[in-house]
C-alpha cells in the first residue's frame, strides 16, 4: 500500500482537488439506492482512505444511514432495497455478480448503534460468536481470539474475573466495546459504525472514541454520527449529507473551519437540523 | 358529582365481575363435575385392562381402557413426528425467509385459514384420501389426519416465537459474515422454549380430538395391532361409550373423560407456569 | 430561531464595537491636542478602560468556546474578534504613548507640525476605516487599508531621513519623530485589523 500523504503535502494542494495517488479502500460510484418508489440516495460519488476515521454527518433522513449499510450489503435486506452503482473494495465491485455477501461482510465489518450482543451466550462467546457461526470449533484457539480482541477494546481487565456472564448482563458501554470486540474478531479490513455511541453516556461515549482513533493503525473506519463535535473529535475527513445528496466532503479541519458549501456552513453552526 | 361518577365506576366493575363469573363458573364446574363423576373409575384395571362386555345385567363385567391409552400415545406421538417437524419448517420460512415475498405471505394466510378448518372436515378428507384407498381404518390415517391438523398451529406458532426473536440478534449475526441459513438456526435457537411451549400446546389440542379419529382410525376393542389395522383411542371411546346405555362403560367414559381433562389441562398449566414472566425468546 | 451561541457573539460584537469608537477618541483627542499645542485631556482614562474591555473581549470569547463549541464562521470570528481587540487596544495605548510625548516634551507651539499632522490625518482615516470594515464585515473596504499603511510607512520613513540631515530643532524634531513612530504603529494595526476581517469572510488567512 502506498504511504498516505503528509498534510503538508495535502495543504499545498488546490482546495477540493482529491488527491488519486493513494488508492482509497472503499469507493462508491455512481450509487443510486430506493425502497420501493421512494429514492433514498441521489448519485453518490466518495471515497474512503484506507487506515483513516472517515464520518458521515448530517440532519436526519438525510440517508446517511442508508448510505453505510450498502457498503457492506446490510442495506438489501430490507425489502422492496434497490442499488444502483457500484460499490468497490479495493476495486472490486462488491455487488458484482459473482460476490457474497458473506464474504463481504466479513471483510467489511459493522457496529450498530444499539449495542446487540447475543443474549443467551458469554461474553466470551460473544467475541468470536463470528468465527463460530462460521464452523470454528478449535476450543484453545477461540480462548485466545477472545482474550486478545478483549483486551484490544481495553474490555479485558473488567471482566477477566468471569468471562462466562451473559453477555447483556454488562453496562451499556461495555456492551459495545463487546461488541466492537466482536466485530473485530473476523478480522475485517473495514469497520462499520452506525452511530455507536448514541445511546451511551459521555464517559462510555468518551473511551470508544479513544477506541475508535486507536482502531485507524489497523483498520478503515467508516463511522455515521449525528454528533457534529463527535466527528469534530474524531474523524480525519468528513462527510456532509443532506436530503440523500453528498453535499461536501472534506479533510476535517477545513470542513470544520472554512466549508466550502452555504449548506454545510448551515448546518454545522446550527443554523438549521 | 363525584359521587356520581364513583357509581359509574361501581357498576362498571360489578358488571365485569359478573361476567367473569360467567366465564369461570361454567368451567369450574365442568371440572368439578367431570372429577366427580370419573374419580371412581380409576384403578390400575383402568390403566391395565381391555375394555369390557356391555353390562346387560348384574355383575357387570369389569375392564378397563388400556388400549385405549395406548392407542391414543401411538397416534399423537406418530402425529406429532408428522405435524410438528411440518409445521416447524414452515414456520421457519414464514419468519426468516418469506416475509417480503408473495409466497411467504400466501403462506402466512394459508397458515390462518387452515388452522381454522373444522376438524371433522380434515377427517373426511384422509377418510377420503386414505381409508378408503386402503380400504381400512389404520394409525396412519389417524396420523395423518391429526398431523395435518398440528401442521397450521406448529406453523403460527414457530412463526410467532420466530417474529418475537429482535431483529438485532439477524442482523448482528449477518454482519458477522454468517450465512443466512445459519442465522435463521441461531435465531431458532433463541426461540426455542417459546417453540418447545407452543408444541406442547399443539400436542395438548390434538390429544382431545375425536371426529378425524372417528374418520379415521376406527375404534377396536383389542390392544395396538398394526399399521393397517384400526386402532382404539380415548376420545372414541368417550363418545361411544358415554352414548351408550350401560352403566360399567358410562362410568368407564368419565373415567376417560377425567383422565384425558387432567393430561391436557395439565400440559396446558404447565406451559402457562413455566414460561410465566420470562422473556418469551429467551 | 437565534442560537444560544449567538447571545454571547452579539457580546462580543458590542463590545468591539465600544472599542472601536473609544479608541477613535483616544487618538482623536492626543492629535487634536498636537495640532492645537494644547495638553490633552482624558487620554490616560480612554487607554486604561481600553485595556479593561481588551481583556473582557477575551474572557467572553474563551467562555463562548468553552460553551459552545463554535464552528466554521463563529469560531473565525471569535478568533479575529480577539486579535481585532488587541488593535483597538493598541490604538489607546499609542494615543496615551502621544499624549506621554507632549507632557514630556513642554510646549511645541513653535515646531513645524504639518507633517506630523499630515499623517496624523491619514491615520484617523485608517482608524475609522479599520472600525467601519468590522462594523460592516466590508472586505472591499479592508481592503483599501494595507496600501494607506505602505503611504503612512513611507512619510515616517521620509520623517526620519529629513530629520537625521537636519541640524536645527533637536526637541521638536525628536518629538516628531517619536509621534510618527506611535502613528506609523497605528497604521500597521489597521492593516492587522483589516485582515482579520478579511479573514472573517473569507476565512483565508493572509500570507506570512
Amino acid at each position: 500500500m502506498l504511504e498516505t500523504m503528509s498534510s503538508q503535502e495535502i495543504n499545498t494542494m488546490p482546495r477540493g482537488a482529491y488527491p488519486v495517488q493513494v488508492p482509497e479502500k472503499m469507493e462508491v460510484l455512481g450509487l443510486n439506492v430506493s425502497y420501493g418508489t421512494k429514492q433514498a440516495l441521489f448519485d453518490i460519488n466518495l471515497g474512503f482512505r484506507p487506515n483513516k476515521v472517515t464520518a458521515m454527518i448530517g440532519p436526519s433522513g438525510c440517508g446517511k444511514s442508508t448510505l453505510i449499510r450498502c457498503l457492506n450489503r446490510m442495506h438489501e435486506l430490507v425489502p422492496d432495497a434497490k442499488v444502483e452503482g457500484k460499490v468497490l473494495l479495493d476495486g472490486q465491485d462488491i455487488y458484482g455478480p459473482d460476490m457474497d455477501p458473506a464474504d463481504v461482510r466479513r471483510r467489511v465489518g459493522m457496529v450498530f448503534q444499539k449495542p446487540n450482543p447475543f443474549p443467551n451466550m458469554s461474553v466470551a462467546d460473544n467475541v468470536v460468536a463470528g468465527l463460530k457461526l462460521a464452523g470454528t470449533k478449535d476450543r484453545g484457539h477461540l480462548d485466545g481470539v477472545a482474550k486478545k480482541y478483549l483486551e484490544r477494546v481495553h474490555l479485558w481487565d473488567e471482566v477477566k474475573e468471569d468471562t462466562k456472564r451473559s453477555g447483556a448482563s454488562l453496562s451499556g458501554g461495555q456492551q459495545q466495546r463487546l461488541c466492537i470486540a466482536r466485530a473485530l474478531a473476523i478480522e475485517p479490513e473495514v469497520v462499520l459504525m452506525d452511530e455507536p455511541c448514541s445511546a451511551l453516556d459521555p464517559t462510555a461515549t468518551a473511551r470508544i472514541e479513544q477506541l475508535i482513533t486507536s482502531l485507524k493503525e489497523n483498520y478503515t473506519v467508516i463511522i455515521v454520527t449525528h454528533n457534529m463535535q463527535q466527528a469534530a473529535r474524531i474523524a480525519d475527513y468528513t462527510a456532509f449529507m443532506y436530503l440523500g445528496k453528498l453535499i461536501e466532503y472534506d479533510e476535517t479541519t477545513k470542513l470544520f473551519e472554512n466549508p466550502r458549501e452555504d449548506l454545510t456552513e448551515r448546518y454545522i453552526t446550527g443554523k438549521f437540523g | 358529582m363525584k359521587t356520581r361518577r364513583r357509581l359509574v365506576n361501581r357498576i362498571f366493575l360489578s358488571l365485569c365481575v359478573v361476567a367473569l363469573l360467567a366465564a369461570v363458573v361454567p368451567l369450574v364446574s365442568i371440572i368439578v363435575d367431570v372429577a366427580s363423576k370419573g374419580i371412581g373409575a380409576m384403578n390400575l384395571d383402568f390403566f391395565t385392562q381391555l375394555p369390557p362386555l356391555a353390562c346387560t345385567q348384574p355383575p357387570c363385567p369389569e375392564g378397563g381402557l388400556g388400549n385405549a391409552i395406548q392407542g391414543t400415545v401411538y397416534v399423537v406421538a406418530l402425529s406429532s413426528l408428522i405435524g410438528l417437524p411440518i409445521g416447524l419448517f414452515s414456520g421457519v420460512y414464514v419468519s426468516e425467509y418469506g416475509r417480503a415475498s408473495r409466497f411467504g405471505y400466501l403462506m402466512r394466510f394459508l397458515g390462518d385459514v387452515l388452522a381454522g378448518i373444522p376438524s371433522i372436515v380434515t377427517g373426511v378428507l384422509i377418510y377420503t384420501i386414505i381409508v378408503l384407498t386402503t380400504d381400512s381404518f389404520s394409525i396412519i390415517a389417524g396420523a395423518v389426519a391429526l398431523g395435518t391438523m398440528m401442521i397450521p398451529i406448529m406453523s403460527n406458532t414457530t412463526a410467532e416465537a420466530l417474529k418475537a426473536v429482535p431483529n438485532s440478534i439477524r442482523e448482528a449475526s449477518l454482519a458477522l459474515g454468517t450465512r443466512k441459513w445459519r442465522t435463521s438456526l441461531l435465531v431458532i435457537a433463541n426461540a426455542k422454549k417459546s417453540i418447545a411451549t407452543g408444541s406442547l400446546l399443539a400436542v395438548a389440542r390434538i390429544t382431545g380430538e375425536t371426529a378425524p379419529l372417528i374418520l379415521t382410525m376406527g375404534i377396536s376393542v383389542l390392544w395396538f395391532g398394526g399399521f393397517t389395522v384400526p386402532v382404539a383411542s380415548l376420545t372414541y371411546f368417550i363418545y361411544y361409550f358415554a352414548t351408550s346405555p350401560f352403566q360399567n362403560w358410562q362410568n368407564l367414559a368419565w373415567g376417560a373423560a377425567l383422565f384425558l381433562m387432567v393430561i391436557v389441562l395439565g400440559i396446558n398449566m404447565g406451559v402457562r407456569l413455566v414460561t410465566r414472566g420470562k422473556r418469551v425468546y429467551a | 430561531m437565534p442560537r444560544l451561541m449567538d447571545i454571547g457573539l452579539d457580546q462580543l460584537n458590542s463590545m468591539l464595537l465600544d472599542m472601536a469608537s473609544l479608541s477613535q477618541s483616544a487618538v482623536a483627542a492626543s492629535i487634536d491636542a498636537y495640532t492645537h499645542a494644547v495638553t490633552p485631556t482624558d487620554v490616560r482614562k480612554m487607554a486604561d478602560r481600553l485595556q479593561t474591555l481588551h481583556r473582557q473581549v477575551s474572557d467572553l470569547a474563551m467562555e463562548v468556546i468553552a460553551r459552545y463549541q463554535p464552528v466554521a464562521t463563529d469560531l473565525r470570528f471569535i478568533k479575529a474578534c480577539m486579535e481585532i481587540s488587541y488593535g483597538f487596544f493598541r490604538y489607546g495605548r499609542y494615543a496615551l504613548d502621544i499624549a506621554q510625548v507632549m507632557e514630556i516634551f513642554g510646549d511645541l507651539g513653535r515646531c513645524d507640525r504639518s507633517p506630523v499632522v499630515e499623517t496624523a490625518k491619514l491615520t484617523e482615516d485608517m482608524i475609522r476605516m479599520s472600525a467601519d470594515a468590522f462594523a460592516r464585515r466590508d472586505v472591499n473596504l479592508a481592503r483599501r487599508i494595507p496600501d494607506m499603511d505602505d503611504a503612512v510607512d513611507e512619510r515616517y520613513r521620509n520623517n526620519l531621513r529629513k530629520v537625521m540631515e537636519s541640524k536645527s530643532n533637536p526637541r521638536c524634531n525628536l518629538a516628531n519623530v517619536l509621534i510618527m513612530r506611535y502613528l506609523e504603529r497605528i497604521s500597521d494595526h489597521a492593516a492587522y485589523i483589516a485582515e482579520s476581517v478579511d479573514y472573517i469572510v473569507t476565512g483565508v488567512e493572509p500570507p506570512d
